[in-house]
């Protein structure tokens, strides 16, 4: 679904975060992706709906080639929701208008359908009191939760995660990655950047482990966890687990 | 001292009553806010759009072409006075237009719109980068992430500068005698010359000035109480 090759990304610093990223996402996968912090492996999910440009490279999302300059990003990102670290919910508008702002503007759903269609997605994650308060008013799980839910709206194939637990509180963890959960057994396709191991053992279908700009190693979650080959990733578990 | 209470008095008389002088207060004071009002709402417009080609980028991240025009429209604006911007107007670029209004409203709109500009981006760079990124990550086109979700917050954050430009270009109208603009300043200064009495008609077309600024304030000051209140914080 989603074929990445050769993909480099440098800054205009000259940090060369990317050095040549190669992977190929199935349907229904759930690919988890952990590593050190500068490994680039935020780098690498935000080159996947190009809210990073790569430097070089080919991403391949339902067979367009999603880096040629000439095609209407908007439209691919139509179909890849992204959750955010800091939930960038919009402030200026209310839970409601949030999740059915994109797609009545996009001209996917009317407004009463897009309505419903957000109060059917709130109550699935407990939420349905807060649709007309405003993103201030909510605490940070809260907030991650609806994020997860403006995302959904629009229908995505793929739901990108960029570290979608780090900025909360740690009894708030447990209902963002509840809902994350869910939305795997409902067979969403998914690759998550996380410092969750246990979230990755348990629902990555394939663990992928990020450092100095590559995939350095991959694996089912029982190996990548019970007998991890490259050193880096040895020294890596000793330490967070 | 009851000799100069009269003293003043007469002053008083000869610089407001006498000829119903206090009418021709009122005609100035009309013009300058007529000049005011229409520069402001020209000044808003060009300075918005100026912002806008000033932040866009081109998709590698390098300025557009846009951008350099809006950079070379700053810095001819704000590097030159604004007296000599309006004297330009007048005799050169519209020399064939008698109407002053329009020549003031052009020159002090085209003016206040450079500092509007950069009052703008800067009220744009401050909302969280974030913002757009969420908007963008959901499909939307760079345009309208700007409409529903940028513009809004920005408004929020430009309020109280924007204020401070309105009263700084209210003011600065009182130039506009040099094209032959009868505003409350060249009305009070004609009153002086002619009854040869400056201190009456100059102080009070000061305290006129004073007293619309700070109505001017306090509005502005309710305006920006109001949004914060919607926003919940």
């Amino acid at each position: 679904m989603i074929i990445v090759k050769d993909l480099h990304k440098k800054f205009e610093d000259n940090n060369h975060v990317l050095r040549g990223v190669n992977y190929h996402v199935h349907q229904g996968e759930k690919i988890v992706i952990v590593g050190p912090s500068g490994s680039g492996k935020s780098t690498f999910l935000r080159c996947l709906n190009l809210l990073e440009t790569p430097t070089s490279g080919e991403i391949w999302f339902d067979g367009q080639l999603i880096t040629d300059p000439k095609i209407n990003i908007d439209k691919i990102r139509e179909h890849m929701g992204m959750v955010f670290q800091n939930f960038n919910l919009f402030n200026n508008l209310s839970i409601m208008d949030n999740i059915t702002l994109a797609p009545v503007k996009l001209k996917l759903m009317g407004k009463e359908e897009a309505k419903e269609n957000a109060l059917k997605l709130l109550s699935r994650v407990g939420l349905t009191d807060k649709a007309d308060a405003f993103p201030s008013q909510l605490s940070g799980g809260q907030k991650q939760r609806i994020a997860i839910v403006r995302s959904l709206a629009m229908n995505p194939r793929v739901m990108l995660f960029d570290e979608p637990t780090s900025a909360l509180d740690p009894e708030m963890v447990g209902e963002v990655l509840d809902v994350m959960k869910e939305l795997a057994d409902s067979g969403m396709t998914m690759v998550v950047v996380t410092h969750e191991m246990g979230f990755a053992r348990e629902v990555g279908t394939k663990v992928l482990f990020m450092d100095e700009g590559i995939i350095m190693e991959e694996n089912t979650p029982a190996e990548f966890f019970g007998s991890p080959k490259c050193e880096r990733l040895q020294d890596f578990l000793s330490k967070v687990l | 001292m009851q000799a100069w209470l009269e003293e003043v008095g007469r002053r008083f008389e000869v610089a407001f009553i006498t000829g119903d002088r206090w009418k021709l207060y009122i005609k100035g004071l009309g013009v300058t806010l007529e000049i005011a009002f229409f520069a402001a709402i020209l000044g808003l417009i060009i300075g918005t759009i100026i912002a806008l080609m000033k932040l866009s980028t081109k998709r590698n991240g390098k300025k557009t072409i846009w951008a350099r025009i809006a950079n070379v429209y700053i810095d001819v604006i704000r590097g030159t006075p604004s007296v000599l911007q309006l004297l330009i107007m007048w005799f050169i670029i519209m020399s064939s237009c008698k109407n002053g209004m329009l020549v003031a409203v052009l020159s002090f709109g085209i003016n206040s719109g450079a500092y509007v500009a950069e009052i703008v981006r800067a009220g744009i760079l401050a909302v969280d980068k974030g913002q757009s990124e969420a908007g963008r990550s959901l499909g939307l086109s760079k345009s309208q992430t700007m409409i529903y979700i940028i513009i809004p917050q920005a408004v929020k954050n430009v309020l109280p500068p924007i204020g401070n430009e309105f009263i700084v270009l209210l003011k600065e109208t009182a130039i506009v005698g040099y094209v032959s603009m009868t505003d409350l300043t060249r009305t009070a200064n004609q009153i002086s010359s002619r009854t040869f009495e400056a201190f009456m008609p100059l102080i009070g077309a000061a305290v006129i000035y004073f007293v619309i600024i700070k109505i001017l304030t306090v509005l502005l000051d309710k305006l920006e109480r109001r949004l914060r209140k919607s926003d919940n914080r």
